[in-house]
This record gives structure tokens, C-alpha cells and sequence, in this order.
């Protein structure tokens, strides 16, 4: 017994190099021994229909070759167990039935070579006994990489709560306003979860750290000065994710995704802070200084317009535009956010078709009216779309007069005058649009004068007034 | 007779078949729709009732509409977009003495072999352009250029399908059927995916525009330059009620068909084929002919020009135009036949006369076609894409010719979403093989997706027992082109 002598020798406490090397071929090698008794197991039972019968002759060879794969997934297993950080319990589990099912393994290959004079009841014990130890002995492996929750973790609810777990949380709501984002859960939580709990969690607990919950991540690891409330500096957490990737001590190791700039720099805020279990970030933020990284981080920082779930629109309004002509299309995915269209339609606008888009006033964000013989008045009610972002008036016969009643139209990125009427009134209008990048004038009575004025007072606008 | 009389199928008016065609269309083909749309709205241009996948874009789009300018034969990227002043100071020295030259089409090599045009820095961002395209040089604050394109085939047929489809195999969805089966058309009147024929049809045929496994009515339509652009659009009956009735007995022996056998697609498909055939008979005179168009706005294209090629490219990047103002989702102009021995870009000799003569037809009208577009605003909206198949030799093939290249070649792309006046990519100082950012015909179609809001991962269709994709397992979208 190698490792019996291995033990003896004092080696446990400082394993070598090339001990851990061959250790880290345990999870290869054990499948070797997996596969190989599966398919010994599969023979066995086959031999029991006449047409098999002649497969009795290679089971030997077949218990044989699990068994010293076994023996080989055994050793080097020892060998990762001594490199530490796995849950006692478990790996002892594992080690054991590991032993178990080679030694089994061995009794059934003796068995089958003299098959012919062993009685069939201890036998087929020995077979069931082995698949049903493999069957434990790779479980508990599973849950020692990858965590005891890991195969459960999608698994229906009234499966996790036969296995003793609880019903699956429901993830935390996406941030979608910059006040409600919490520090902790929103900020710090998300990061561990996404690079550090893969090796610090119940099973595996790297360094005897837990990054799972708060209280966890403060009782700290086997060095204790994991964080630091108010000294980030001191904090063993950051001088790890900080290091050069090249250190040894570097966190996440092997190869893992490192943290970025960003969230270094929002850990570092929060224990500077205290590392609060919760608390707002604008709260604590008194100096506004993290602002703008965290609405980047959370990608707050595009038109807010789009962070917003906006209802199911009314089946029947819908209806009714597309029975009047319109185009509807839904813009995205997990949103309800939508177009309509009207420029290609071979009816006619009616005024009341204005009164139905309002309805859908959350939802449209993009509206084309183009060639629609829009009239003035009906701008009235198209200014009420709050929520436009894209409004297409090209071909129209509206004016300034008109152009009045889109001030309110805050979330306007792209307007469409080509074709229209319009002159002046773009210089009224145009303050009032605070999110406007691109406005459309070729062909319309916007003056050259009227252009230059714009131009100065908004370098930021794109103004396409002209062709060449 | 009165019961026989319930049970006969009632014969739908013209009138109320294009009523059905405007927008209200909702009742016919958006009745298998219902339920498979998780916004509770339906939406019109989708034929797919089979599959029970979320059609529409998955995020938020930049683009509404392609329109694909294909450069058929593979223009020289180091004649065009890519200067190397390295090639004119060793210029007739022996390549293979400086680096390794690959096996090529014709293994003709000869001597390295200079631009015969010069370059010049346009526009506020500084791309220079070569004298090939003064007309496109005036737009490059518009046009990200990409000079690090490479594809995985060097020989026509294959690469035609590799660009087209994703696949160097033929056979597989076209790109622009893979869009339309995403997106849907928003026009019933016309096809979603239209090929403007500019008199050349590419190596491969028409497989490069073929709907492969995707339901038969995404296929492109093929319209022809000239006065009848798509066959028999003007009805063969001398008596109008002759056609009304012939298909829709057609329709009834259809329907007959799908009652015995089911649903099908090839049936289905080819019902929705001759409902839109009947409304294009209306819908294309009316697109073809250019009546609102002013004289100016033909001239911008050079409508007056006296190269018959350059006035045939100009009609057809009008009528581009004008496809995608009616919610045509994805147009692909092919190239005009220049002339025999130079048809293409494919110059094996005689480089400058070839390419001359190719810029020559298309470089003013796609001038005039961005132009066009950003002044009516539909810049904003629509993608317009520039590229061959492959790209070229810095080395000539005989003495005045150039091999094909598919280790580095250039594209650009220009309008919705864009990073105008980007030049992205790096090849050597031969512009012979790409050293910087290489970007793959994968990643140009999952960057084209990523424009039209789809994510090129979540598009798929169950063929062969597998989710296929138009990147298959490949692709990633060129995010540093973007806006």
C-alpha cells in the first residue's frame, strides 16, 4: 500500500512538486476506471442472454482493466488530496469508496476467471455493490470540483427539496436605476459570484475561504486579514486580486478571468467605505466620485430610456394600427419596446389613427411617418410620445407652426424634417430636444443663415442639410 | 346545390387581395403568427408558423436594411485601400526572395509589382483612397474600412459561397435569407430579399442566393437590368378575370393538397410565392420606373454619364434606393459586365485597364447612393456593405496581373452603426497577408447581424438534427468598427 508508506514518510504536510503534478491527473485518469467498469458491469449482465454468451470469455480482461485504472485513479487521487482545500467529509467519502470499488473490482475479476465454480448470488452482490459504489464514489468527486449544489443547481424545485435543498432564489432584480443599486448586493456579491465562488465555496473552500456570504467573506480564510472594513490596502482580498497576474499568489488563479480595473476599484471603495452589508451607492457616495464608474459598470450610462420594463402594449391597439396600415415591430427581445411605420402604407393617416398611437405611447420609441400627409395638427398628439427616440416626418407638408408641439420630446436622438415645410422654428425647437444627435433638413425652408446659427450654438448636433 | 355552394372556397376580389397586402394583412398570414410572438403584437413579414422561435430583432437594432454592394472576382486591396509604398521601391524584385509565397490559383508568379495608381488622404479622418475611386474617396468620414479580411478560399466558387452563406459548400441559406428569416419583410408587395442582377451572375450561380434550408420564400428574387426587371410582370391574359381565376383555382388544387398531406413548406411556400408574384405584378412597374426621381438626384448616381456600365450600375443603386425606402430588409447589387476579358474584378492581366474599367461603372453611382441615402436620412438605417470575395497578390501573376489572395483583403462598411472614418486591421508591408485584428467572413456576418439587432448565437434553424447558424460555430462580432 504506497500510500500508507507515503503517510509515514511525513510527506503529507509538504508534498512535493511532482506529487501535486501527478495529482492533478486525477480527474483525467478516474474516468478511465469509470468507463471501463461500466462496460464490464453492462458485459457482465449481458452474458445472461445466450447471444452474449460469448462475451464471458473477456470479462476478466475487463474487471482487470477497471480494477488497475482504479488503482491508478486511487493513487493520484491521494496525491490531489494532499494539496488541501477540499471538505473533509466529503473527500473522505470519496477517498473510501474510491478504495472500496478497486478493491471490488479486483474480488469480481477473481471471481469471473473462475466463474464456472463460484456461486451466482455472491457474484452478482460483488457487480451491484461495484456499480452502485461507482455511482457514490463519482457523486461525491462531482461535489468535491464542483460544488455540492452543482448538479442540483438547475434542477426542478421539487427535486431540490427531495434532495434536501432549498427551492431555487430568485435572482436579484437587474439595477436599473442608479439609486437603487446596492453596494454589496448588486455590486460585490455579483463580482464573487461571477470569479471567486467557483473555488472558495462550501465544498471546495480554497485557502478555508468562503466568498459566498457576507458573514463568510468577513470571518475571512486561513490568513483572517481577508478584508479590512476601511483599510483596503491592508486587506489580504485586494493585495490578491492586485498583484501582476505572473505572482503566485495572484487571485483568480489558474488562468481564471481576472478582475477588471473597474471592479478592483469598486471593491477597494466598498472596505474603504467599511465593506457595508448593504447600503445604497448614492448614499454612501456623499462626493458623487463613483458615479459615473458605477452607472458604466451596471451600463446605466445609455439612454436610461432603455433600462425601463415597459408593459405588455394592448393587444387591440395593436390591432387596430395594423388594420389601419401600420407596420409594427417589436425592437427587442426581453423588452416591449416598439416601431411603427407608416410610409409604406397604401391607406390613408387619420387623425384618429393619432389618438391610437398614444396608447401605445410607453412602448414607441421609434415612429415613422414619412410621406404620411401629416398636418400640423396632428403633431400635437405625436408630441405626446414621450418615449421617442427616432421620429421620421420626412414628405410632409407640416411647418414650424407644427414643429411647436415636439418640445416635449426629451428622449429624441434622430429627427427627420427632409421634405418638410419647416424653417425657423428648428431654432425654437432644437434646445428643448436635450438628447438630439441628428436632425434632417435637406429640402426643407431652413435657411443657410438659420443652418450657420445652428451650427454654432450645437457643434455636438449632426445637422444634414445638403446633398453634396 | 345550396350546401355545395357553402363548402366552395370564395373567390378573393383583387381588391381584397391587396387590402389583405397593406398592413391589414394581419388576417391572412398573420393568423399562424398569433402565439408564437411574445410581445402579444404581430408582426407583419414573418411566414414562419413552423418553427416556434421569437422572430424579431433580439436587441435593440442599428440597422434596419442591407444593402450588400458585391465586388464579384475580388478587387486589389493594395490598389484600392490598402497602400504599400514598399511594393513600388521593390518593384519587379523577385517576391520569393523577400517572404514566403503561398501556392496560388495559377502559380504564374512573377515580380513584385506596384500600384499603378496613386493614393490620396480624403476626408477629415484621413483614409487615404486610391485613384481608382474619387467619387467613394469623398465619402470616407462615412465608411469604416476593414484591411484585415481574410477568407478560407482561394478560388471563386467556393470563396462566392463562403461569403454568401458561411458555408464554401453549396447549398446553405444565403445571409440575406438568414435576415429576413430573423426580421421578416415589411413590404408584402415586394420580396425581402432582392438581388439586383447588374449583368453578371457569380461564380457558383445562383446557389449564393438561395434559401438552402430555410423555408423556400426567403430566397432572393433575382430582378434583371431593363424595361421588365422580373419576368412576366405584366400579365400574360388579355382578360384580367382569366388570371384572377386561374390562380385561384391554383390556390384551391393547393389548399386541396395541404388538406390530404398536411402542412408543407414547399407548398406553403409556394402558395405565399404566387400571392406575392400576383401583388409584385403591381407593386415593381411602379418601383421601376424612376418618375419622382429629379434629374439631380440622377446625375449624383451618373445617370448621364456615357459609360453604359456606369449608367446601368447608377439605375441599379437608384432602384436599391428605392427598395429599401419600401422595407426591401436585404438588396445585393452584382456587378455590371464590363466588357469580355475584363469582366469582374477578377484581373489575372491586364490589371489597369480591367480595374480601371470596373471602378469606373460602379464608383460614382455607390458615391451617389451614400449620398443619397444620408441626405433623406436612410443612411441611418441601412448598412451599406463594400466587399469581394478575396483579395489579391502584391505580386503580379505573368507580367500585369494580379493572382487571388484570401490572406488579406479589404471591405468597408458604411451608414447604420458605423464608426465613419475608422480604418481597422493591419496586413505586412506587402498588404500580402494580415498582422493585426484579422477578421474573418464569420465575423463580418455576426457583425452584420449585430447591426440588425441579431445576435448571430440565438438566430438558428433545426436542420439535420442541429441548430444551424449563419456563423455555424464560428463568428465574433468587430465591435471596434461600431458607433
Amino acid at each position: 500500500m504506497g500510500f500508507i508508506f507515503l503517510m509515514n514518510g511525513g510527506i503529507l504536510d509538504n508534498p512535493p512538486d511532482v506529487v501535486l503534478f501527478f495529482g492533478r491527473f486525477h480527474p483525467v485518469v478516474v474516468h478511465l476506471p469509470i468507463g471501463f467498469l461500466i462496460m464490464a458491469i453492462l458485459a457482465q449482465l449481458a452474458t445472461r442472454w445466450p447471444k452474449y454468451k460469448l462475451l464471458e470469455i473477456y470479462l476478466p480482461l475487463m474487471w482487470l482493466m477497471g480494477a488497475f485504472s482504479a488503482l491508478l485513479a486511487v493513487v493520484f487521487g491521494y496525491f490531489l488530496s494532499l494539496s488541501g482545500g477540499y471538505d473533509e467529509d466529503t473527500l473522505f467519502w470519496h477517498q473510501w469508496g474510491g478504495i472500496a470499488v478497486m478493491l471490488l473490482s479486483f474480488g469480481c475479476y477473481l471471481i469471473n476467471k473462475k466463474s464456472s465454480k463460484i456461486l451466482s448470488i455472491p457474484k452478482w452482490t460483488m457487480v451491484v455493490i461495484v456499480g452502485l459504489l461507482l455511482m457514490f464514489t463519482g457523486h461525491m468527486g462531482g461535489n468535491l470540483t464542483h460544488g455540492a449544489t452543482y448538479l442540483l443547481e438547475y434542477a426542478p424545485n421539487p427535486v431540490r427539496n427531495m434532495a434536501g435543498l432549498p427551492s431555487k432564489v430568485v435572482p436579484r432584480e437587474k439595477v436599473t436605476v442608479l439609486d437603487s443599486a446596492d453596494v454589496f448586493l448588486d455590486l460585490v456579491l455579483p463580482m464573487m459570484q461571477t470569479k471567486c465562488v467557483s473555488c472558495h465555496n462550501e465544498g471546495k473552500r480554497k485557502g478555508g475561504l468562503l466568498l459566498t456570504t457576507y458573514a463568510d467573506m468577513m470571518l475571512g480564510g486561513e490568513s483572517g486579514n481577508t478584508i479590512i472594513p476601511g483599510d483596503a490596502i491592508k486587506s489580504e482580498l485586494v493585495r490578491r486580486i492586485t498583484l501582476p497576474m505572473a505572482h503566485d499568489d495572484f487571485m483568480p488563479s489558474e488562468g481564471k478571468l481576472p478582475m477588471t480595473d473597474q471592479e478592483v476599484l469598486l471593491i477597494q471603495w466598498w472596505i474603504k467605505m467599511g465593506a457595508p452589508p448593504s447600503g445604497y451607492v448614492t448614499q454612501l457616495d456623499k462626493e458623487k466620485t463613483l458615479t459615473s464608474l458605477v452607472s458604466n459598470y451596471l451600463g446605466l450610462d445609455k439612454n436610461s430610456l432603455f433600462n425601463k420594463k415597459v408593459p405588455l402594449p394592448n393587444q387591440a391597439v395593436v390591432e387596430t394600427l395594423l388594420g389601419n396600415g401600420f407596420v409594427i415591430n417589436p425592437l427587442m427581445k426581453d423588452n416591449y419596446f416598439l416601431e411603427a411605420n407608416f410610409s409604406l402604407s397604401e391607406y390613408d393617416l387619420k387623425a384618429s389613427d393619432m389618438d391610437t398611437l398614444l396608447e401605445l405611447k410607453e412602448q414607441l420609441v421609434w415612429l415613422n411617418l414619412g410621406n404620411s400627409n401629416i398636418k400640423d395638427a396632428y403633431l400635437e398628439k405625436i408630441g405626446l410620445l414621450q418615449n421617442l427616440v427616432k421620429l421620421d416626418l420626412s414628405g410632409n407638408e407640416i411647418t414650424d407652426h407644427g414643429l411647436k408641439y415636439l418640445s416635449k420630446l426629451e428622449n429624441l436622438e434622430s429627427l427627420n424634417l427632409y421634405g418638410t415645410k419647416v424653417s425657423k422654428g428648428v431654432l425654437e425647437l432644437v434646445p428643448h430636444l436635450t438628447r438630439l444627435k441628428k436632425i434632417y433638413l435637406w429640402q426643407s425652408e431652413v435657411s443657410k443663415e438659420t443652418i450657420t446659427q445652428l451650427k454654432e450654438q450645437y457643434p455636438g448636433l449632426t445637422i444634414i442639410f445638403e446633398r453634396d | 346545390m345550396g350546401h355545395h355552394h357553402n363548402t366552395k372556397p370564395r373567390v378573393i376580389s383583387r381588391r381584397e387581395m391587396l387590402g389583405l397586402s397593406a398592413g391589414g394583412f394581419g388576417s391572412l398570414a398573420l393568423m399562424s403568427l398569433f402565439g408564437t410572438m411574445p410581445l402579444g403584437c404581430k408582426r407583419p413579414g414573418s411566414f414562419d408558423s413552423a418553427s416556434n422561435l421569437y422572430l424579431g430583432p433580439h436587441y435593440l437594432p442599428k440597422a434596419k436594411n442591407v444593402i450588400f454592394l458585391y465586388m464579384d472576382g475580388g478587387v486589389s486591396q493594395v490598389d484600392s485601400f490598402d497602400p504599400k509604398p514598399r511594393l513600388a521601391k521593390e518593384n519587379g524584385e523577385d517576391p520569393r526572395k523577400k517572404f514566403k509565397v503561398d501556392a496560388t490559383q495559377f502559380d504564374n508568379v512573377g515580380k513584385i509589382l506596384k500600384s499603378p495608381w496613386d493614393f490620396k488622404q480624403y476626408g477629415e479622418c484621413g483614409m487615404p483612397v486610391s485613384d481608382l475611386f474619387p467619387h467613394i474617396a469623398t465619402c470616407v468620414d462615412d465608411i469604416a474600412l476593414i484591411r484585415s479580411m481574410v477568407s478560407n478560399f482561394p478560388e471563386h466558387t467556393n470563396a462566392n459561397y463562403f461569403l454568401h452563406t458561411g458555408s464554401g459548400l453549396q447549398g446553405r441559406p444565403s445571409m440575406g435569407a438568414w435576415m429576413n428569416y430573423g426580421l421578416g419583410s415589411e413590404n408584402k408587395n415586394i420580396p425581402g430579399y432582392v438581388v439586383l442582377d447588374g449583368g453578371l451572375v457569380p461564380p457558383g450561380g445562383l446557389d449564393n442566393f438561395k434559401n438552402g434550408f430555410l423555408p423556400a420564400s426567403y430566397q432572393a428574387s433575382v430582378f434583371k437590368a431593363g424595361p421588365e426587371p422580373v419576368a412576366n410582370i405584366n400579365p400574360r391574359e388579355d382578360i384580367k378575370n382569366l388570371q384572377e381565376e386561374k390562380l385561384q383555382f391554383i390556390k384551391q388544387m393547393d389548399d386541396g393538397l395541404i388538406g390530404k398531406i398536411g402542412e408543407a413548406d414547399a407548398v406553403e411556400s409556394a402558395i405565399s410565392n404566387y400571392e406575392l408574384a400576383y401583388k409584385m405584378q403591381s407593386s415593381i412597374p411602379e418601383l421601376t420606373e424612376f418618375k419622382e426621381e429629379t434629374e439631380a438626384t440622377k446625375k449624383l448616381y451618373g445617370m448621364d454619364s456615357d459609360d453604359p456600365n456606369l449608367r446601368g450600375y447608377a439605375s441599379q443603386c437608384i432602384l436599391a434606393r428605392r427598395l429599401i425606402e419600401r422595407g426591401v430588409r436585404f438588396v445585393e447589387l452584382t456587378c455590371p459586365n464590363v466588357g469580355p476579358g475584363v469582366d469582374r474584378w477578377d484581373q489575372h492581366s491586364n490589371l489597369k485597364k480591367g480595374h480601371e474599367k470596373n471602378a469606373h461603372a460602379v464608383d460614382q453611382p455607390i458615391a451617389g447612393l451614400l449620398k443619397d441615402l444620408k441626405s433623406r436620412g436612410l443612411l441611418e438605417e441601412t448598412l451599406v456593405v463594400w466587399t469581394g470575395e478575396f483579395g489579391r497578390t502584391p505580386f503580379a501573376q505573368g507580367s500585369d496581373g494580379r493572382d487571388h489572395n484570401p490572406s488579406a483583403f479589404s471591405m468597408w462598411m458604411a451608414g447604420a452603426g458605423v464608426k465613419g472614418g475608422t480604418i481597422f486591421g493591419k496586413t505586412d508591408e506587402y498588404g500580402y497577408r494580415v498582422i493585426e485584428n484579422e477578421v474573418t467572413i464569420h465575423d463580418l456576418h455576426a457583425t452584420i447581424m449585430h447591426l440588425l439587432g441579431l445576435d448571430h448565437k440565438q438566430l438558428t434553424f433545426r436542420f439535420g438534427g442541429r441548430d444551424m447558424r449563419l456563423t455555424d460555430v464560428h463568428g465574433n462580432v468587430v465591435k471596434d468598427i461600431l458607433t
